[in-house]
């Protein structure tokens, strides 16, 4: 045997995440289609026969910008399927981890994919060059959420303390107490990112989107609330298999989400923002006043100044968290596997997301059912190309391209974290 | 998502290296973080650990240095900087 060693200097590309395929037909935009890489189906294969407190740690790992939101939905779910009621401060704890999670995925949405677009650069790179200090205050804000994390979460990626019943272990106050500090620097850091976002120069638009999202008569929803949209829905998590359906779409691995009787709809902040403006604490809907928001949004190149704003509701909320705080008996409740099903749905950074699982006496799961934002989102993404794309048909490629990625990083960094990440394919009929 | 495409495609380059040098496997490889890259050391080993099982570089030591400098050209990306592969002698010949 032996050994060489070899210098490479290669780097890692993002391939094959999406591509967009446009039929132009007498100088109309006749079809706008959207495929996008989709690991969630894959999971729902892996989770068959396996135990049921497995789904929490298994599910984090499809994402690593929204694992808290996998994991929050896989244990509600569980919960919901063997009748354990989390509540006091094993709840609040939760929503504290939540309040991290919103953080850091937004942050990283909104500094380092989405004010490029708006600012006219390629990425962060480029606009750190110009805006050091604007991209250090994303990077110590997404510190902040990814503080949160590690210590109610264990670990800052793919946290592994959650467990159905409860945590693994539960943080004392005073662990908690030094985040206090960061999130007060945090929740400032936040309200300058509203100011700033508000000021960016953000284009026209107004689409009459069907909104959906959880409702909670008590809180700004993350963790648990009602099914409701902009149309009169109302509908309890359980319900969500009669009201949305699933096709298969032959040119994706995805699986695209409608609702029976609406058709597409929309999930995400400005579905959020909408339909509970009333839930925000004062101070953001303070700040939303001032950055010129009204108390809803049908504009989705505003998002990242709604997603601001659900910044500075986090930070705002994860500070009331901690002061309330009362360590728990026990961290977690026990409980006997049943044969069973659950249902679990919250609200990820990027939207609605929804579980459900079907257990065996054992607790082995019997069948999974993940159907994420992003599926939710695409037709709704696909129709907003459609519209926009006729108007830009007399640009050039890559100004058409740039601008097709900037319609779909409204949406969501998971699809879009690479720049120029579209393969894009406009055919005149 | 994202992060998963990106060290699948990782591995699948040291695999084509791994090939066309005909070597059996990596013992070590050293990575380089971008400081705009969304990706802690920690969370690429748990990656890479993922993608690379049942690969030529299922046992490879990582060594990941993780930059800070928000100015580097390459600061969002991820880069494969070295690996040493071990292999059979007779196959050099
Ligand atoms: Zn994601």
């Amino acid at each position: 045997m032996s050994r060489k060693t070899i210098k490479v200097n290669y780097l890692a590309r993002v391939e094959g995440e999406g591509a967009l395929n446009v039929t132009v037909r007498d100088g109309q935009v006749r079809n706008a289609e959207l495929r996008i890489f989709e690991p969630p189906r894959f999971f729902e294969g892996l989770l068959r026969g396996r135990d049921y407190s497995e789904a929490p740690d298994v599910t984090a790992r499809i994402c690593g910008i929204c694992p808290v939101a996998y994991q929050m939905s896989s244990v509600n779910a569980m919960e919901n399927a063997l009748g354990i009621d989390v509540d006091g401060p094993l709840r609040a704890l939760r929503r504290l981890l939540y309040c991290g999670e919103w953080i850091e995925s937004h942050a990283l949405h909104i500094y380092m994919l989405h004010a490029p677009d708006f600012l006219g650069y390629a990425g962060a790179v480029d606009m750190a060059k110009d805006y050091p200090d604007i991209v250090k205050r994303g990077l110590a804000l997404k510190k902040a959420g990814n503080a949160i994390m590690a210590l109610v979460g264990g670990r800052e990626i793919h946290p592994i303390n959650v467990r159905v019943g409860g945590f693994y272990r539960t943080p004392t106050r005073k662990e908690l107490a030094p985040l206090a500090e960061a999130l007060k620097q945090a929740r400032d850091d936040a309200l300058a990112t509203v100011r700033w976002t508000a000021g960016l120069d953000i284009p026209e638009a107004d689409r009459d989107y069907h909104l959906v999202a959880l409702h909670h008569p008590d809180e700004y929803p993350m963790n648990a609330g009602r099914i409701i949209s902009s149309r009169g829905l109302d509908i309890a998590v359980e319900d969500y298999n009669q009201h949305f359906v699933e096709s298969h779409v032959q040119r994706s691995t995805a699986l695209h989400s409608h609702l029976r009787e609406h058709d597409c709809y929309l999930v995400g902040p400005l579905a959020r923002y909408s339909l509970n403006f009333d839930q925000l604490s004062p101070m953001a809907r303070e700040a939303a006043k001032d950055a010129g928001l009204g108390a809803t949004c049908n504009n989705p190149f505003q998002s990242i100044v709604v997603r601001s704003i659900e910044v500075l509701y986090a930070c705002d909320e994860a500070l009331r968290l901690i002061d309330a705080y009362q360590e728990p008996e026990q961290p977690f409740l026990a409980h006997e596997p049943k044969a069973s099903e659950g249902f679990g749905c919250t609200e990820a950074p990027r939207g609605l997301l929804f579980h459900r699982y079907r257990l065996d006496a054992e607790g082995r799961i019997q069948e999974a059912q993940i159907v994420p934002p992003t599926s939710q989102n695409q037709p709704s993404i696909e129709a907003d190309l459609k519209e926009m794309v006729g108007g830009w048909l007399d640009l050039p490629a890559d100004v058409l391209r740039e601008r097709c990625e900037q319609t779909i990083r409204n949406y969501d960094p998971c699809i879009s974290c690479a720049t120029h990440f579209l393969k894009l394919d406009v055919r005149h009929e | 998502m994202h992060e998963t495409a990106l060290v699948k495609n990782l591995v699948q380059k040291l695999q084509a290296i791994c090939t066309e040098e005909k070597a059996d496997r990596v013992v070590d490889i050293t990575v380089w973080l971008g400081a705009l890259c969304h990706m802690s050391p920690d969370h690429f080993s748990e990656h890479f650990r993922q993608e690379a099982a049942g690969t030529c570089a299922e046992r490879a030591r990582l060594k990941i240095e993780s930059s800070d400098d928000i100015n580097h050209a390459n600061a969002q990306d991820v880069l494969l900087q070295s690996l040493e592969l071990e292999m059979d002698d007779e196959a050099l010949q």
